[in-house]
């Protein structure tokens, strides 16, 4: 069995010590694709930033077996587009914990962000002012400054918010291509389960108002009880030209 | 000429508070940029009140306990005190999530603003200084006032271009600093530490209106009109700088309140930008 990069076992996560959620247990060993998936403020952040320590958790155990080179996705309308910074810019951002305090980027360096960027598609972006990206582009920025960390744990927050359907398309056809037949592991977190049930390898489902939380393959949680349990209706999941799609039954 | 020539000969007279308003402006100027792209304009509002505060606190202290002769250093080291506290704590209060951060900062305005008002009431000698606390006169500045304004802004120069990616990434993006495992607690308390430690030293000088005023004005106009980071920081250093000195000057040509002066000089900067970005 591999080894976790990272896991929470029996985590109690919240803020201010109180917990939102318990009994929270989710191991990432290298080449998962984990999706956490609920309603908005279900807790789901909440779960991603204990997982990263960002947030330390209430009871229970996180565990970080070594270093772990992490990137990391934010929400896009968390990132405020008025600073003047070119694309460029914006990406290096991902390598400064690797340069640490009091010392500045070098070639290799921008190296690293000139592939980052040309692995999202948008090398030749590079002198563009961030805010004057489409969103699209700003979420393909915000994955190569993540990239560019040159990470073993990609974590994305909502990276497919506010997207029309083809950007959004566009987005998980990178993480696809990112994560295929690669050894890095991918957490994303979405309150649209369409967004990730075409790509996800396991599907968290979190519920802080049920108290709920449930880890497991994709097909098993793409069951109709399990998505009962999340959405508390009958679902129905169709699949069409090889794509899964997820339709809630109107309430009886 | 003689107007000039007689300018030139007080330079006895003008040669430090010119040097100091140089030295605040472009100070200010640059910690500006911090302040408006982080939007914390207010903060630095609360914190110059807090500055003014601690300046009021200690004149009362010198009151009561009967000390004649003022001593400027001990004012401006509780000065220093309250504006270094408010800092670090608003600074806190703004990445908290018991209550939203401006209303520590709303709070510590109005709370700090009234406290001022109440203590320059009980002032009875030093009544005259509030004025000039306030809303600034640079007429006169002890060689003392300026050896500690120049200290600390070389201070804050050593610490931003020291750590000037890090203080970028924790403004800029905090959330994905922290995942990366950046203490944003450190450094946004090492960029607060800065504006806490500018600001009464650059009062002293200035007075609490125009810090605010110079907090905010160069760097909106260098955002205005720089594509660039980089270049916002060069521009709104220059600008408070130029109108920091420029409208000393004015002020001493004109007989104007000087304070005023620089600000209102400070906001002429703003035009050439906002026609710009009209035209875009």
């Amino acid at each position: 069995m591999t080894a976790p990069l990272v896991a929470l076992e029996r985590a109690a996560v919240g803020y201010g010590g109180q917990p939102l959620l318990r009994d929270v247990s989710l191991a990432v060993v290298p080449g998962d694709f984990v999706a956490i998936v609920g309603p908005n403020g279900g807790g789901k952040t909440t779960i991603l930033r204990a997982l990263l320590g960002v947030l330390p958790v209430i009871a229970g155990h996180r565990l970080q077996p070594g270093p772990l080179r992490i990137g990391y996705v934010p929400q896009r309308d968390h990132v405020d587009a008025y600073w003047p910074l070119t694309v460029a810019e914006v990406a290096l951002m991902g390598r400064y914990r690797r340069v640490g305090p009091a010392r500045r980027p070098g070639p290799a360096d921008r190296e690293a962000v000139a592939a980052a960027l040309a692995r999202v598609g948008i090398g030749d972006l590079s002198p563009r002012a961030f805010r004057t990206l489409s969103g699209g582009q700003r979420q393909r920025t915000l994955i190569a400054r993540a990239l560019a960390a040159d990470p073993e744990l990609l974590a994305l927050d909502e990276p497919t918010n506010g997207m029309d359907p083809a950007a959004e398309l566009d987005a998980m056809d990178v993480l696809r291509s990112l994560h295929r037949g690669g050894r890095l592991a991918i957490v994303m977190v979405s309150h649209r389960i369409e967004a990730v049930a075409n790509y996800a390898s396991t599907l968290a489902f979190v519920d802080k108002d049920k108290s709920l939380f449930r880890i497991g393959p994709l097909g098993e949680m793409l069951s109709p009880s399990a998505l009962g349990e999340l959405y508390g209706r009958a679902v129905t999941v169709r699949e069409e030209n090889g794509r899964r799609f997820v339709y809630p039954e109107p309430a009886p | 000429m003689s107007a000039w020539n007689d300018f030139l000969a007080a330079r006895e007279i003008w040669r430090e508070p010119l040097l100091a308003s140089l030295v605040a402006g472009a100070l200010c100027g640059f910690l500006g940029v911090y302040v408006v792209l982080r939007r914390t304009v207010f903060v630095s509002a609360a914190l110059t009140q807090l500055s003014t505060l601690g300046l009021i606190a200690a004149l009362i202290l010198e009151e009561s306990l009967g000390v004649e002769v003022e001593h400027t250093g001990v004012q401006l080291a509780v000065a220093l005190a309250f504006s270094v506290a408010g800092a670090l704590a608003l600074g806190m209060a703004l990445q908290g999530r018991k209550l939203p951060g401006e209303a520590g900062v709303g709070m510590s305005y109005v709370l700090a603003g009234a406290l001022v008002v109440l203590g320059a009431n009980r002032l009875v000698h030093a009544a005259h200084d509030l004025n000039a606390m306030v809303f600034g006169n640079a007429v006169a500045v002890p060689v003392a006032d300026l050896v500690a304004l120049t200290t600390v802004a070389l201070v804050c120069a050593v610490v931003h271009l020291l750590f000037a990616k890090e203080l970028v990434f924790v403004s800029f993006d905090a959330e994905t600093a922290a995942a990366l495992g950046f203490d944003t607690r450190l450094w946004n308390g090492l960029l607060f530490l800065t504006l806490g430690l500018a600001i009464p030293v650059a009062a002293r000088t200035m007075g609490a209106l125009p810090v605010f005023a110079f907090l905010t004005i160069p760097a909106a106009a260098a955002l205005l009109l720089a594509r660039r980071l980089r270049a916002a920081f060069v521009i709104a250093t220059l600008i408070g700088l130029v109108a920091a000195t420029g409208g000393y000057v004015l002020s001493w040509f004109w007989q104007l309140p000087t304070g005023p002066t620089m600000v209102v000089l400070a906001g002429v900067f703003v035009i050439p930008g906002a026609l710009l970005r009209a035209r875009q």
